[in-house]
């Protein structure tokens, strides 16, 4: 085959735009990484590339720290908010899938996805302020729900709509119950869809900064939260704030990498059909 | 009709409608009857009807239509280099023989992490005196405020850029893998060349996907709050403050929750507005 010399040149300015954008997508990375090893002292000297390598900021920050305490509280919260979405979100998405007259409550699932939490914040800082429940993690899942269930349930729609009739019809054939056919034979083919939005929920919920922001207090302060407030209260510790990214960071950098190949059919539901 | 009675699709949907009703639609109820009222978080026990006082309050605040026009300047520009940089990255790691599903990874990791992170990552590597970009293209003689007035909403933009252009990635990638093979056959059996044949068949067989990731991204994109909450906290002046950021000064800082109410439903409605012109726009034409 011949290759002109104009499609060599393409390919070859392809390639090293790819090249570029990995590096531009790895170099603050790798930075956050180089500012959490350095000594504290010369954190936030841009000019200084060789220097004795330090675990002192990781030190300080997992044992001398709030941060333990808030990986703590983002886990449990994001643990929770998930398990309650797929308990509500996976018999409801089941039925938009398979049962007809719900084209409208799709569509305010969709709406309610697509909310911004500048209005639901206002009304929920404030019944919970009323329940007593500012400063409490159960008042951040409730906040936290408002998100994750939507995303949670158009996720799923889409994964239930792959699974053939035939399936379910079999087993009421063979004496089940419509519930007991979703139960006990639909929910196991789809386990790999329960997997994905559970994690992709966990990463929403685990990621979140405005509603932590507004809803928390010292004892159910969220990362994130502590993330930001590195530098608000106590001056740039820029050496701590890489460690608390990056604490944040890799453990969703690894979950999201096995759901990546599901996310597509979970972003555009069943409603996009390429 | 009982319970036992109920069809069991409804029942299926039961717990979802009950939670929902619970945590979103009775705050939104809350959030237009807080709306109308004259609600301090300074005086919350002397609240006060005042009808629709607060939007007028709201719909003549220069902070306001500042905080919109900047949303709007924001979300028009980060999509448009999302959209633009996101399809060409996806042609070109779509005709990656080696190494695709790791260049792919790498290249999604950015959509993952928490936004917070991500605005304070590039405080740092921007901040002109500690931050390493501005010190080495000081070396080059090149001198920039990332952060000063001209420069930090496009920063702000960057930043943007530099975390969702992986969403564009991803649902081109889907799209493009989706496409059917014979199209382009013909078009090379032809001799169209690859411009030609990217303007012709790839461009209009992707306009779905391309549609739904603009109105996904979009969307998401009115929400922008932790890069400025990270970085400049709206400023300089209000150079950056965001529909978002302007709620929540008026809400948590000014703790004027009936003006912020007012607000947030007029950006409930500006987005919806939005929603159904994009979808008008993108409906293909009809030709009989």
């Amino acid at each position: 085959m011949i290759v002109s010399f104009e499609n060599r040149l393409l390919q070859f300015i392809g390639i090293m735009a790819i090249f570029m954008a990995i590096i531009v997508v790895l170099f603050p990375f790798f930075w956050i990484f180089l500012e959490s090893v350095k000594p504290p002292s010369l954190g936030g000297r841009p000019d200084i590339w060789r220097f004795e390598l330090s675990w002192e900021n990781w030190s300080e920050v997992l044992l001398n720290s709030s941060v333990p305490l808030n990986i703590m509280n983002s886990f449990f919260i994001a643990f929770i908010t998930v398990v309650i979405s797929l308990i509500c979100g996976a018999p409801a998405a089941y039925a938009f899938s398979r049962f007809r007259g719900f084209q409208g409550a799709r569509y305010s699932i969709l709406a309610a996805e697509m909310m911004p939490p500048a209005i639901l914040i206002l009304p929920l800082f404030l019944i919970l302020y009323k329940l007593e429940l500012i400063d409490s993690r159960i008042g951040v899942v409730t906040a936290h729900l408002t998100f994750v269930i939507p995303v949670i349930t158009w996720f799923l729609i889409g994964f239930f709509d792959e699974v053939p009739k035939d399936l379910e019809d079999q087993a009421m054939i063979d004496g089940y119950t419509r519930f007991q056919a979703f139960y006990k034979v639909i929910l196991p083919v789809v386990r790999p869809g329960l997997g994905a939005a559970a994690v992709f929920g966990f990463v929403l919920s685990w990621n979140d900064l405005f509603y932590s922001l507004l809803l928390t207090g010292a004892g159910s302060r969220t990362l994130p939260v502590a993330i930001a407030s590195f530098w608000t209260f106590r001056g740039i510790e820029l050496g701590k704030m890489a460690v608390a990214i990056l604490i944040a960071v890799i453990p969703v950098l690894i979950l999201s990498y096995f759901i990546q190949k599901h996310l597509i059919k979970g972003i555009g539901g069943s409603g996009v059909k390429y | 009709m009982n319970a036992a009675k109920m069809h069991i699709k409804y029942k299926l949907i039961l717990p979802l409608v009950f939670l929902l009703s619970g945590i979103m639609l009775y705050p939104l109820i809350f959030s237009a009857w807080l709306s109308l009222q004259d609600y301090r978080l300074t005086r919350i026990n002397d609240v006060q009807f005042v009808g629709f006082e607060n939007f007028g309050l709201i719909a003549t605040d220069s902070s306001f239509l500042n905080a919109m026009g900047n949303t709007i300047i924001f979300v028009l520009s980060a999509v448009t280099f999302e959209l633009v940089l996101g399809l060409s990255l996806a042609l070109l790691v779509q005709k990656l023989v080696i190494f695709r599903g790791a260049i792919r990874s790498i290249l999604l990791a950015p959509m993952f992490i928490t936004p917070i992170a991500v605005g304070l990552m590039f405080r740092f590597l921007l901040n002109s005196e500690i931050g390493i970009i501005p010190f080495y293209l000081l070396k080059f003689g090149v001198s920039i405020d990332w952060f000063g007035p001209e420069l930090a909403l496009f920063s702000i933009v960057l930043i943007d850029v530099w975390q969702w252009t992986p969403f564009m990635l991803l649902m081109f990638l889907a799209g493009l893998e989706a496409l059917p093979k014979t199209p382009f056959e013909a078009a090379r059996v032809d001799g169209a060349g690859p411009w030609l044949t990217f303007i012709s068949i790839t461009l209009p067989m992707l306009r779905p996907v391309i549609v739904v990731a603009i109105i996904i991204r979009a969307l998401d994109a009115f929400k922008v709050f932790e890069y400025v909450f990270a970085i400049t906290r709206g400023g300089p002046g209000n150079s950056t403050e965001t529909i978002m950021y302007y709620i929540y000064q008026t809400g948590f800082r000014f703790f004027r929750m009936g003006e912020a109410a007012a607000a947030s439903i007029l950006l409930i409605i500006f987005i919806l507005l939005l929603v159904i012109l994009l979808v008008n726009l993108s409906r293909p034409k009809v030709t009989k």
